[in-house]
């Protein structure tokens, strides 16, 4: 199985191209862009209803999960995310483990397994979803975000890094992570910053440059007023 | 402090290094990410000054960022998609479309026009003034068109980002033949230019993406 990410950091797709008949791929529902007729697609709720129904309430995520199974060498499936952006690839081995903000998996190899990590009660003042999906295994994984991904090494090139909770995206285990305030008492409410992300340790941890939420508010006066009679 | 534009056009971030103890000063919110020895202070720089930025469209406190006990980063980003331009202050100075600011190094005043007309120009736009020296950075909606004015030039306020401020603009409607016929042209109010500099304009209008998005939204109770 070969793969491609094409036109990062605007408007990637995944470009999966098979060799032998059997291989697979799992994408979130809907990620589909086309397929060749003969891939067969198979909808299902991976890990079974329990697990499943946790990835939607908890982890942000669909509750049906589509297979695609090919059938003839050289066959393709193309998958994209919903907004405009970035696509990482992340080759994970046994015993490695990534994290993943709600709604960032996009698809993996069957060998990927998915499941939601409760973050405890840091996670519960975020508000980007109380959960994160962590995702471990053997295989090929591909997460989106809205805008561009960009990368930052903790434990080499920086010593810590602070994230804005809306802009991340993913992170590598060996990352110890606490959410905060940044700023003195005025900022807490002033500053216009939300919540922040303090990474320590050592690992990987991936942003997106730009946040749904800011977009919305950006929108919401736009929005027509009903006024009620 | 040194700034590098990535990811250009439409998912542009400024990555900007902080000498040791160097600060710059962003509007707020717009920290997406930035290495621990960073500290951040907010400030509104006094009551009035507060006061007349909100009145400009922008935010009443501004963030101070300052690196300490070594080299700091900082990564701004913007609300919409779209790119950055690094500008230089000092020997030019700088006019800019309240929207388009997102940092500046700490030498560099960015202020409200105080004038009648740069606070009431209509159309959404307030005008924001440079003084001093150091550098800004400035984002778009769009991509950034460069537009060298030689003479005269007519530019939507909508699309405007920032131009040089040797240059006399005057803001007004979009056609000599009355207020109904401008409207009706939906080109709205225009920034006349005059003189010699440089402009940078933005191939995208954000009051116009938000009133097609937004009369598509269910409609909030009022």
């Amino acid at each position: 199985m070969q793969s491609e990410i094409r036109h990062n950091p605007d408007f990637a797709v995944i470009r999966v191209q098979f060799d032998q008949p059997g291989e697979q791929v799992v994408a979130e529902s809907g990620a589909m862009v086309a397929r060749d007729t003969a891939v067969t697609m198979e909808t299902n709720m991976r890990g079974g209803l329990g697990s499943a129904l946790k990835r939607k309430l908890l982890g942000g995520e669909s509750i049906f999960q589509n297979t695609f199974t090919c059938t003839q060498p050289g066959q393709t499936v193309w998958i994209a995310p919903a907004p405009e952006g970035a696509i990482q690839e992340m080759d994970l081995q046994p015993g490695q483990e990534l994290f993943l903000q709600s709604g960032a998996y996009l698809a993996s190899g069957p060998g990927i397994h998915l499941d939601t990590k409760w973050q405890g009660a840091k996670g519960f003042f975020s508000g980007e979803g109380l959960f994160l999906l962590r995702a471990h295994g053997q295989g090929k994984l591909w997460f989106s975000s809205y805008g561009g991904i960009h990368a930052v090494d903790i434990g080499q090139q920086y010593h810590g890094y602070i994230c804005d909770t809306s802009h991340m995206v993913a992170f590598t285990q060996g990352l110890q992570y606490n959410i905060n305030k940044i700023g003195g008492l005025k900022s807490l409410f002033l500053s216009g910053e939300g919540l922040v992300c303090t990474f320590q340790g050592q690992g990987r941890l991936w942003m997106q440059t730009r946040n749904p939420g800011a977009l919305a508010s950006f929108l919401q006066p736009f929005r027509p007023v009903q006024h009620s009679s | 402090m040194q700034v590098n534009v990535l990811y250009r056009p439409s998912q542009t971030v400024a990555q900007v290094w902080l000498q040791p103890n160097e600060s710059l000063m962003a509007e707020s919110g717009a920290m997406m990410g930035m290495s621990t020895n960073v500290d951040m202070q907010t400030q509104s720089g006094g009551l009035l000054k507060g006061l007349k930025r909100m009145f400009g469209g922008e935010s009443f406190f501004r963030n101070t960022f300052t690196a300490q006990g070594g080299q700091g980063e900082v990564l701004l980003t913007t609300p919409l998609c779209g790119d950055m331009v690094v500008l230089e202050v000092g020997a030019r100075q700088w006019y800019l479309q309240n929207s388009a600011f997102i940092a500046s190094s700490t030498t560099v005043d960015v202020s409200t026009q105080g004038s009648l007309k740069g606070m009431f120009a209509g159309a959404g736009l307030f005008v924001l003034g440079t003084q001093g020296q150091g550098q800004i950075v400035v984002g778009s909606f769009g991509a950034i068109e460069p537009v060298t004015v030689n003479g005269q030039m007519v530019i939507d306020t909508g699309h405007l980002v920032a131009w040089d401020a040797n240059l006399q603009y005057n803001i007004g409607k979009a056609t000599k033949s009355g207020w109904i016929a401008s409207w009706l042209s939906g080109e709205g109010l225009v920034c006349h230019f005059q003189g010699q500099g440089q402009v940078y304009v933005q191939s995208r209008n954000a009051q116009e993406y938000g009133s097609m998005v937004g009369r598509m939204l269910p409609p909030a109770q009022g």
